[in-house]
Parts: C-alpha cells; sequence; structure tokens
C-alpha cells in the first residue's frame, strides 16, 4: 500500500513543478531572441542581457529593490515571529483582537493600503523615498509572517517552555531552544513569503517613494507598453540567482556532510 | 600607389575614429560642456516623464555636456502622477498632457519658465505652438515635447478600406467586424470616439449628448465584443491580433512601421489632437537646471533620437520634414503627421465634473 | 503603522471631498452611491465569486502537492520549497504576458485563461501555509492512529486532515484576500472584458481622484471579507476540540 504512492505523488509533483515552470521557461527562453517579439523566436543573442546591465535606471532598481526586500524580510521576520509568540501567550481576547488586526492591512487593496502610506508619510512631512519605502514593506510584511507562525503556534505544546524553565533556563533560552526550533518551519515559509511580496510589490513601493528610487516593478510596469526584452532579461537573471541558490542549498550540506563522515572516519580509525 | 593607399587607409580610419566619437558623444557640435554647479549652483535634477517616451542615451549626453546627474523616473498614466505628487515628491521636470497642464496651472503648482534659456522653441511648428494656448495661454509654462492625435489603425487585409473612410468611428460598430476589434480602455478617450461619431464636441457637458454618447458606446459593447485595452494593443496590432483598433498616433507609426498590413485612418468625424510638453513644478530643486534641460530636449538632436526612438511625431519643424522625406524613417507613415486643419479636431480641457461623470457612465458601460 | 493607512481610509469612506485633500464633512453618500446602482454591487459579486473559485481550486490543487511535498525526506523538502516559491520573485507582470505569449497558441476561454493566471500567482501561498501546518504533524499520531486499527483514509481524515486545517486556513487568507482585489490578471489574460473590484478601486482612486468613494467601496469589500472570514475561521476551531 505504502509503496503506491510514492509513485503517484511524485508525478503529481511533477506535474505541478511544470504547471510552475512553464512561463519562466518560457521567459528565459525569449530572453535570448534576437528580435523584440515574445511570440516568434528568430534567433539567439545576448543583447537585450547587455542591454540591460548598461541601463544605468534598471541596476539601480535591482540594487533597491534587493536591499529593501532582504531588510523589509529580516526586520519583519523576528518582529513577527516576537510579536507571534507574544500572542500565544496571551489571553484569548487579547490574541483574537491581534489576529483580526493583523488580517485588517492584507484585506485592502494595494492602492488603497499605497495612498494610506502615502498620506500617513504626508501628515507627519516626512518626504518620501528609500526610507520610507523600507517602513511601509515592513509595515505590509509582519502580517504575512505572524500569519504564516500562528498555525504552528498553536500546536505547540505548551508545557514544553514551562519545563524547559523549570529545568533553568531563562525565559530567553527558553524562546530559542525550545519555542523557535519548533516554529521553524513557520519562520522560514513566513520569511520567504515576505520577500516574494516585497519583492513584487508595485502600489505601495510607487506611492511611498521619492524621486530617483525606483524598483524592479515600478521600472516593469512604466515600460511595458512595447514588448521590451530587456525585461526578459532581467527576470532570466532572478532565475539564475535562484538556481544558484538551490544548488547551493542542495551542495553545501553534501559536502558538510561529508566532511563529518571523513571526521568520524579518523576518529574511529584512531579508535 | 602604396603611398596613395596607405594614405587613403589612414584617412579612412581616422575619419571613422573621429566619426564615431561625434556619434558616441551624440552632443550638437557647436555647444561645449557647462558646468552646472558653477552656474547653476546645483547640479542634479529630478525628471519625470511617461515611460518609454525618450532616447535614454540623451540624458547621458545631457549630464555629460551640464556635468550634472538626472534622476529619471517615469509614470504610466497622468493620474498616476498627479497622484503621486500629492505626496509631496520634488521634481524639476514633468511631461504632463496638455490636460493635465492645465490642470496643474490652475491649482497653481507650476512655475514659469524662463524664456531667455528656451531658445530653440523658435524652432517649432507654428501649429503646435498656437494649440499651446488651449491649455497654456501665451505658453509661459510650458514647451511642447511631442504631439499627436488619436486615430484608427486597421488591418488592409481584414478590413475594408471602403467601410472604414465612409463610416469613420462608426465603423467600432459595425457589426461586420463584431470580435474583431481593440477598444481603448479609457473614460476620456472611450467617450471622445463616441462624442465624434455623434457629432458632438469632446468637452460637452450637455447631459443630453452626454446620454447619447453614452448609449452609444452600450451598443457598441452589446453587438460588438470589444476588447478593451490600452497598452496591449500595440503588441496586439503588429502581430495582426485583431483587425482595427483605436490607437494612439505615435504608436500607430510604430505598429505601421513594423507591420505593413497595418493603415491609419483619421475620420472626417474629428479626434483629439494633443501635446505632452514639459513643465517646472512649483517645487522643484533646480530650477535653472530644468529650464537647460527643457531647452536641451527641444534640440534638433534631442528631438530627433527621442522621435525616432519612441515613433511619436517631433514638435519641431525641421525634425518632422526629415523624418517624413524620402529616406525618413516615417516616409510614408500616415501616422506620423498630425493633421493641421482639421476642423473638427480638438484639445481635451480638464473639466473635473465631467471627468465624474463620465468615469461611472464608462464603468457602467464595461459591466454587462 | 499598520493601522494608520487603514484609519485613513475609513475617514475617506466617510467624508465628502471639499476643496483640500480631507475634509471632515460626514456623510454617507458614499456608501448609498454604491448600493444604489446595481452596478457596484454587481462587480463586487463578480469578484468575490471569482476569488472564491481561485481558492477552492488553489485548495484542491495545493493540498495533494503539500501532503506529497511533506513525504520527502528533509533535504528534498527544502529544495522542494524553493523550487515553489521561487516563480513569485519573477515580477507578477512579467509571469503573466508569459502565460500571456503560451495561452494564445492554445484555444482556451479566456475565463479559463484568467483562472490559470490567477491560480499560478496564488498557489505557491497555499502550498506553503498547507505544507509548514503538515510537516508540523507528528508521525507518532499517525503511528497511534494505525495501531488503532484505522487504515490510511481513516487516519487521513481524522487525524492528518484536521491537524492541517489552520495551515489550510492561512492559506485561504492569503489567496482569498488579495483575490479579490486583483485586477491585473483578469485584465489581461481575460481581454478586458472583466470589470472587477479591484480595476474599480485603483480607478477612483487614481483615474478620477474621488479618494472618498473609493475608499468606501474598499471598506464594503473589507467588511465582506471579514463576515466570510469569521465563518471560514469557525472551521478551525472544531479541529482543536478533536486533537485535544
Amino acid at each position: 500500500m505504502k509503496k503506491r504512492k510514492p509513485i503517484l505523488s511524485s508525478i503529481y509533483m511533477w506535474i505541478v513543478l511544470a504547471f510552475f515552470y512553464l512561463p519562466i521557461f518560457y521567459v528565459v527562453f525569449f530572453s535570448f531572441n534576437e528580435s523584440k517579439s515574445l511570440s516568434n523566436f528568430t534567433g539567439f543573442s545576448t543583447k537585450w542581457y547587455e542591454a540591460m546591465f548598461e541601463n544605468r535606471s534598471i541596476m539601480e532598481a535591482i540594487l533597491t529593490t534587493v536591499t529593501i526586500a532582504v531588510i523589509a524580510t529580516s526586520v519583519s521576520t523576528v518582529v513577527g515571529t516576537v510579536t507571534a509568540i507574544g500572542m500565544s501567550k496571551s489571553k484569548k481576547v487579547v490574541r483574537e483582537a491581534i489576529t483580526q488586526t493583523n488580517n485588517l492591512p492584507m484585506l485592502n487593496p494595494d492602492i488603497v493600503t499605497a495612498i494610506g502610506f502615502m498620506l500617513f508619510f504626508t501628515s507627519l512631512r516626512i518626504s518620501t523615498g528609500y526610507v520610507t519605502m523600507l517602513l511601509a514593506h515592513i509595515a505590509f510584511c509582519i502580517p504575512y509572517v505572524i500569519l504564516s507562525i500562528m498555525p504552528r503556534l498553536r500546536r505547540l505544546d505548551p508545557n514544553m517552555a514551562e519545563a524547559a524553565m523549570d529545568l533553568g533556563c531563562t525565559p530567553w533560552q527558553a524562546m530559542w531552544k525550545v519555542i523557535i526550533p519548533q516554529i521553524k518551519g513557520g519562520i522560514i515559509a513566513g520569511a520567504l513569503v515576505a520577500f516574494s511580496m516585497s519583492f513584487d510589490d508595485f502600489v505601495i513601493s510607487l506611492f511611498t517613494t521619492g524621486p530617483g528610487i525606483s524598483n524592479i516593478s515600478i521600472y516593469v510596469y512604466s515600460n511595458v507598453k512595447r514588448v521590451n526584452p530587456t525585461i526578459n532579461a532581467l527576470s532570466a537573471i532572478i532565475v539564475y540567482v535562484v538556481t544558484f541558490i538551490l544548488i547551493l542549498v542542495n551542495v553545501i550540506p553534501m559536502i558538510r556532510d561529508k566532511r563529518k563522515g571523513k571526521k568520524y572516519e579518523t576518529l574511529t580509525e584512531v579508535h | 600607389m602604396k603611398h596613395l593607399q596607405k594614405f587613403t587607409k589612414a584617412a579612412l580610419i581616422s575619419t571613422m575614429a573621429i566619426g564615431m566619437t561625434a556619434c558616441s558623444s551624440k552632443n550638437t557640435a557647436a555647444t561645449e560642456t557647462v558646468d552646472a554647479q558653477e552656474k547653476y549652483g546645483c547640479n542634479s535634477i529630478n525628471v519625470y516623464n511617461a515611460g518609454e517616451y525618450i532616447d535614454l542615451d540623451m540624458i547621458s549626453a545631457f549630464e555629460k555636456q551640464y556635468n550634472a546627474r538626472v534622476n529619471y523616473d517615469t509614470f504610466d498614466s497622468n493620474e498616476t502622477m498627479y497622484t503621486k505628487l500629492l505626496g509631496g515628491s520634488s521634481y524639476d521636470v514633468i511631461v504632463p498632457s496638455d490636460y493635465m497642464i492645465e490642470r496643474m496651472i490652475s491649482e497653481d503648482m507650476l512655475q514659469p519658465l524662463n524664456k531667455d534659456q528656451q531658445t530653440n522653441e523658435a524652432d517649432y511648428d507654428p501649429a503646435v505652438l498656437k494649440m499651446r494656448d488651449a491649455y497654456d495661454p501665451d505658453g509661459k509654462y510650458s514647451v511642447p515635447y511631442f504631439w499627436g492625435s488619436v486615430g484608427l489603425v486597421y488591418d488592409k487585409t481584414k478590413v475594408s478600406e471602403d467601410d472604414v473612410k465612409k463610416e469613420g468611428w462608426n465603423v467600432l460598430k459595425d457589426t461586420k467586424y463584431k470580435g474583431n476589434l481593440y477598444y481603448y480602455d479609457s473614460q476620456r478617450d472611450g467617450f471622445m470616439v463616441a462624442f465624434k461619431a455623434l457629432g458632438y464636441s469632446m468637452n460637452t457637458e450637455n447631459q443630453d449628448e452626454i446620454q447619447a454618447a453614452y448609449n452609444w458606446l452600450r451598443e457598441m459593447n452589446d453587438t460588438m465584443e470589444p476588447a478593451y485595452v490600452t497598452d496591449e494593443v500595440i503588441d496586439g496590432m503588429v502581430n495582426s491580433t485583431k483587425g482595427i483598433a483605436i490607437m494612439y498616433s505615435g504608436d500607430a507609426a510604430y505598429v505601421l512601421n513594423e507591420n505593413e498590413n497595418m493603415a491609419w485612418y483619421k475620420p472626417d468625424q474629428g479626434t483629439n489632437v494633443w501635446t505632452d510638453s514639459m513643465v517646472v513644478p512649483k517645487n522643484a530643486g533646480c530650477p535653472a537646471l530644468a529650464n537647460e534641460f527643457i531647452n536641451f530636449m527641444a534640440s534638433y538632436d534631442a528631438q530627433m533620437a527621442n522621435s525616432k526612438a519612441v515613433g511619436y511625431t517631433s514638435v519641431r519643424k525641421d525634425v518632422e520634414e526629415e523624418m517624413t522625406a524620402k529616406d525618413g524613417d516615417f516616409y510614408g507613415n500616415d501616422a506620423y503627421t498630425v493633421r493641421e486643419n482639421g476642423s473638427k479636431d480638438e484639445v481635451f480641457h480638464y473639466n473635473e465634473k465631467l471627468t465624474k461623470a463620465l468615469s461611472d457612465l464608462w464603468n457602467k458601460v464595461k459591466v454587462q | 503603522m499598520i493601522i494608520v493607512p487603514m484609519l485613513m481610509i475609513v475617514l475617506y469612506a466617510f467624508t465628502v471631498q471639499g476643496n483640500d485633500v480631507l475634509t471632515f464633512q460626514f456623510t454617507l453618500n458614499n456608501f448609498i452611491r454604491f448600493f444604489s446602482d446595481s452596478i457596484f454591487p454587481t462587480v463586487l459579486w463578480r469578484s468575490l465569486t471569482m476569488a472564491f473559485f481561485t481558492t477552492i481550486i488553489c485548495i484542491f490543487v495545493g493540498y495533494p502537492m503539500a501532503f506529497a511535498m511533506a513525504k520527502l525526506k528533509p533535504r528534498s523538502q527544502a529544495i522542494m520549497v524553493l523550487l515553489v516559491t521561487l516563480p513569485m520573485w519573477i515580477n507578477m507582470l512579467v509571469r503573466t504576458y508569459a502565460w500571456k505569449g503560451i495561452l494564445s497558441n492554445v484555444a482556451v476561454s479566456s475565463e479559463i485563461a484568467v483562472y490559470v493566471g490567477m491560480v499560478y500567482n496564488f498557489l505557491p501561498f497555499m502550498i506553503l501555509q498547507i505544507y509548514t501546518s503538515l510537516s508540523k504533524i507528528d508521525e507518532n499520531l499517525l503511528i497511534a492512529s494505525h495501531d488503532l486499527g484505522a487504515n490510511d483514509t481513516q487516519t487521513f481524515l481524522r487525524v492528518t486532515l484536521p491537524l492541517s486545517l489552520s495551515g489550510v486556513v492561512s492559506g485561504i487568507t492569503l489567496v482569498f484576500l488579495p483575490a479579490v482585489s486583483s485586477f491585473f490578471i483578469p485584465k489581461l489574460l481575460g481581454g478586458g472584458q472583466y470589470v472587477l473590484i479591484g480595476n474599480l478601486i485603483e480607478d477612483y482612486f487614481i483615474s478620477t481622484g474621488d479618494w472618498n468613494f473609493g475608499s468606501a467601496i474598499s471598506l464594503i469589500m473589507a467588511i465582506i471579507i471579514l463576515i466570510s472570514m469569521y465563518v471560514t475561521k469557525k472551521l478551525d476551531k472544531e479541529p482543536r476540540e478533536v486533537a485535544d
């Protein structure tokens, strides 16, 4: 019985993955297209990549997007995790209230959140720029982190943390060594979602940024009137970068294991 | 003989070298570099223009000539630009459309230009300067950048030229072409076509006329199965996806150059002629350099490069003539020339009440 | 920071536009306007149904995927998570245009095209959330269930499914909410025939400049979503009793 499942689920996974990557291959494929077309492949060329690197606006936009996404993800993950843990320890009423408030920003269409932030900054006479965009990103990422962590926290055994403290841990240690490892999956999922939301954001970034500061989405939205293959090149590069990360994630543990294995061997030899 | 050959080679190579450096610097031969910081006290400007509306090399050229930095941002619509300005962003040069300039002047958002710095205006097409009085009387605040009109682009192999010429805008309601048309998804342009088809002014406030236009649009929507698009229309027509579309002249010029089956027609019933111009907002950080930038973009070289890159009609007479001449990029391309004596052609005026009313009606048209 | 934008929107919804950016003339006009014209509720309803079906499809496609992922070796799981997340990092515009290109070669109705685009956009969220809660389920519970005589299906229905429900609920939150207000994907893949509530709101805010009405629509939408989420949360209550 158990042997049947793996094959079926494998096939299913591959199908879903194929669905996910079909447009991606399409984009990568056409980033090497000689002509501008998105439907006819006329020849192989790297000219769009060259054009992209020479374009100062795109390069700056990439830098902005990446730095904001990284910082916003880190900060919102930390804040979100702490808040979530705090929430789980609070009384049910408080928890419910915060959960509902947490979901509020997600209820609004981007444009509404965007204008809301813009007005907020304007009323405080803060001129928009990199910092305001960053703050806005952190603010809208936090709810996603909290949302990802809560399910795991809910099913955590409340007694574990108590037990740890009984055994001499400080609350801080209890959090670090007991709770966090157990919700690690939720934290990572939250961080991934936060990063994606930040990386891809357009409307909120548009209205919270200042002159001269752009991000990838803003650039793409303003320059897609006519088919612009430089954007394909840009997207393709994102694909390469992540593939690289994927390979790293795969390879580094293997190297580590091999080293561990060797150490063990030498240890056993000595004995 | 050998000496001659060597000499010719050397001459050729040095000419090429000179040619290449001249081309790569892309500067007007007569100007030399100016240090903006010295002359104007500031050396950085923020420019806000529509997307894909410039040859980026022109920006580098400006930066080199003035030893300055240009922060170049793009917007996708006048309204987005306006909303962003409400947040207090400070730009030195903005390139809005005529009706938006009218609005910004009325709301005291612009500062007058320094006409002494605008030397290139003298070479402008007189028609475009005359049109400017409609939205910027005496041209105090703006210098035109591109201009154009709105018209029909149709596939000669799928749509009868006679039908187009006979029916004008009403060809969009000709059931022969059901399911084969793109309609511009904008309340402004959408209603303009309806108003013109019925013989009314596009700026009318007359309730009966508005109702009639609404009915025209409803009928079109219900019987023709239009595809409502904005920028996707460009790629769509280049690939002959549909037979007929409403398009802006610059985009049309591009399409006509890319797809030889496509033709352009400006209905006799009249259309919207528009201008996008450069202005300097009140809160500009470096107005003097801003004025220089505007004058730079009005020069022969810049207009030539920009018009070539984007396909929109230049505002300078010399560039227009060159582009439509025998070896010009847009020779025989009807969409490039702006019709100058169309008595029924109009400029949009900014009218807040009308915008709101039409907005609601437009949504009603599409939601069925 | 999170609440303030919301508050401003509430303010706008209840006021009328004067000459300044914000005046304090309170009125219910904006809300009355929404309900008095039949197109607005129609559009809202359409958006809700579209979001609903998108969510359902995401659940049915995503759950098996998450389930399969949870059964893999830990290292493979990490890779799969990354593989599933990566498409989200490609700009949504680019992804949707790519689908437009792909689908233009296949004859599908615009309705199907829109759902393909929408599901593609939101599926990773659903998968990740369900996966997170599935992977946390203690192996021992499953073994215990088998020991007590339950077969695979029963174990799934009585143990796995209820325990993973909170993940499903987060997934629904992450998909349904943004789906209701999304308009770009339907616009591009649906040939512009689709006018959704997201279009309307964006339109009123930017093209028309009527922030008050735009905020009102947004509020109404938010309230309706809150109500439906409340109903869904009820589902989440029961599993706790089962686990206890």
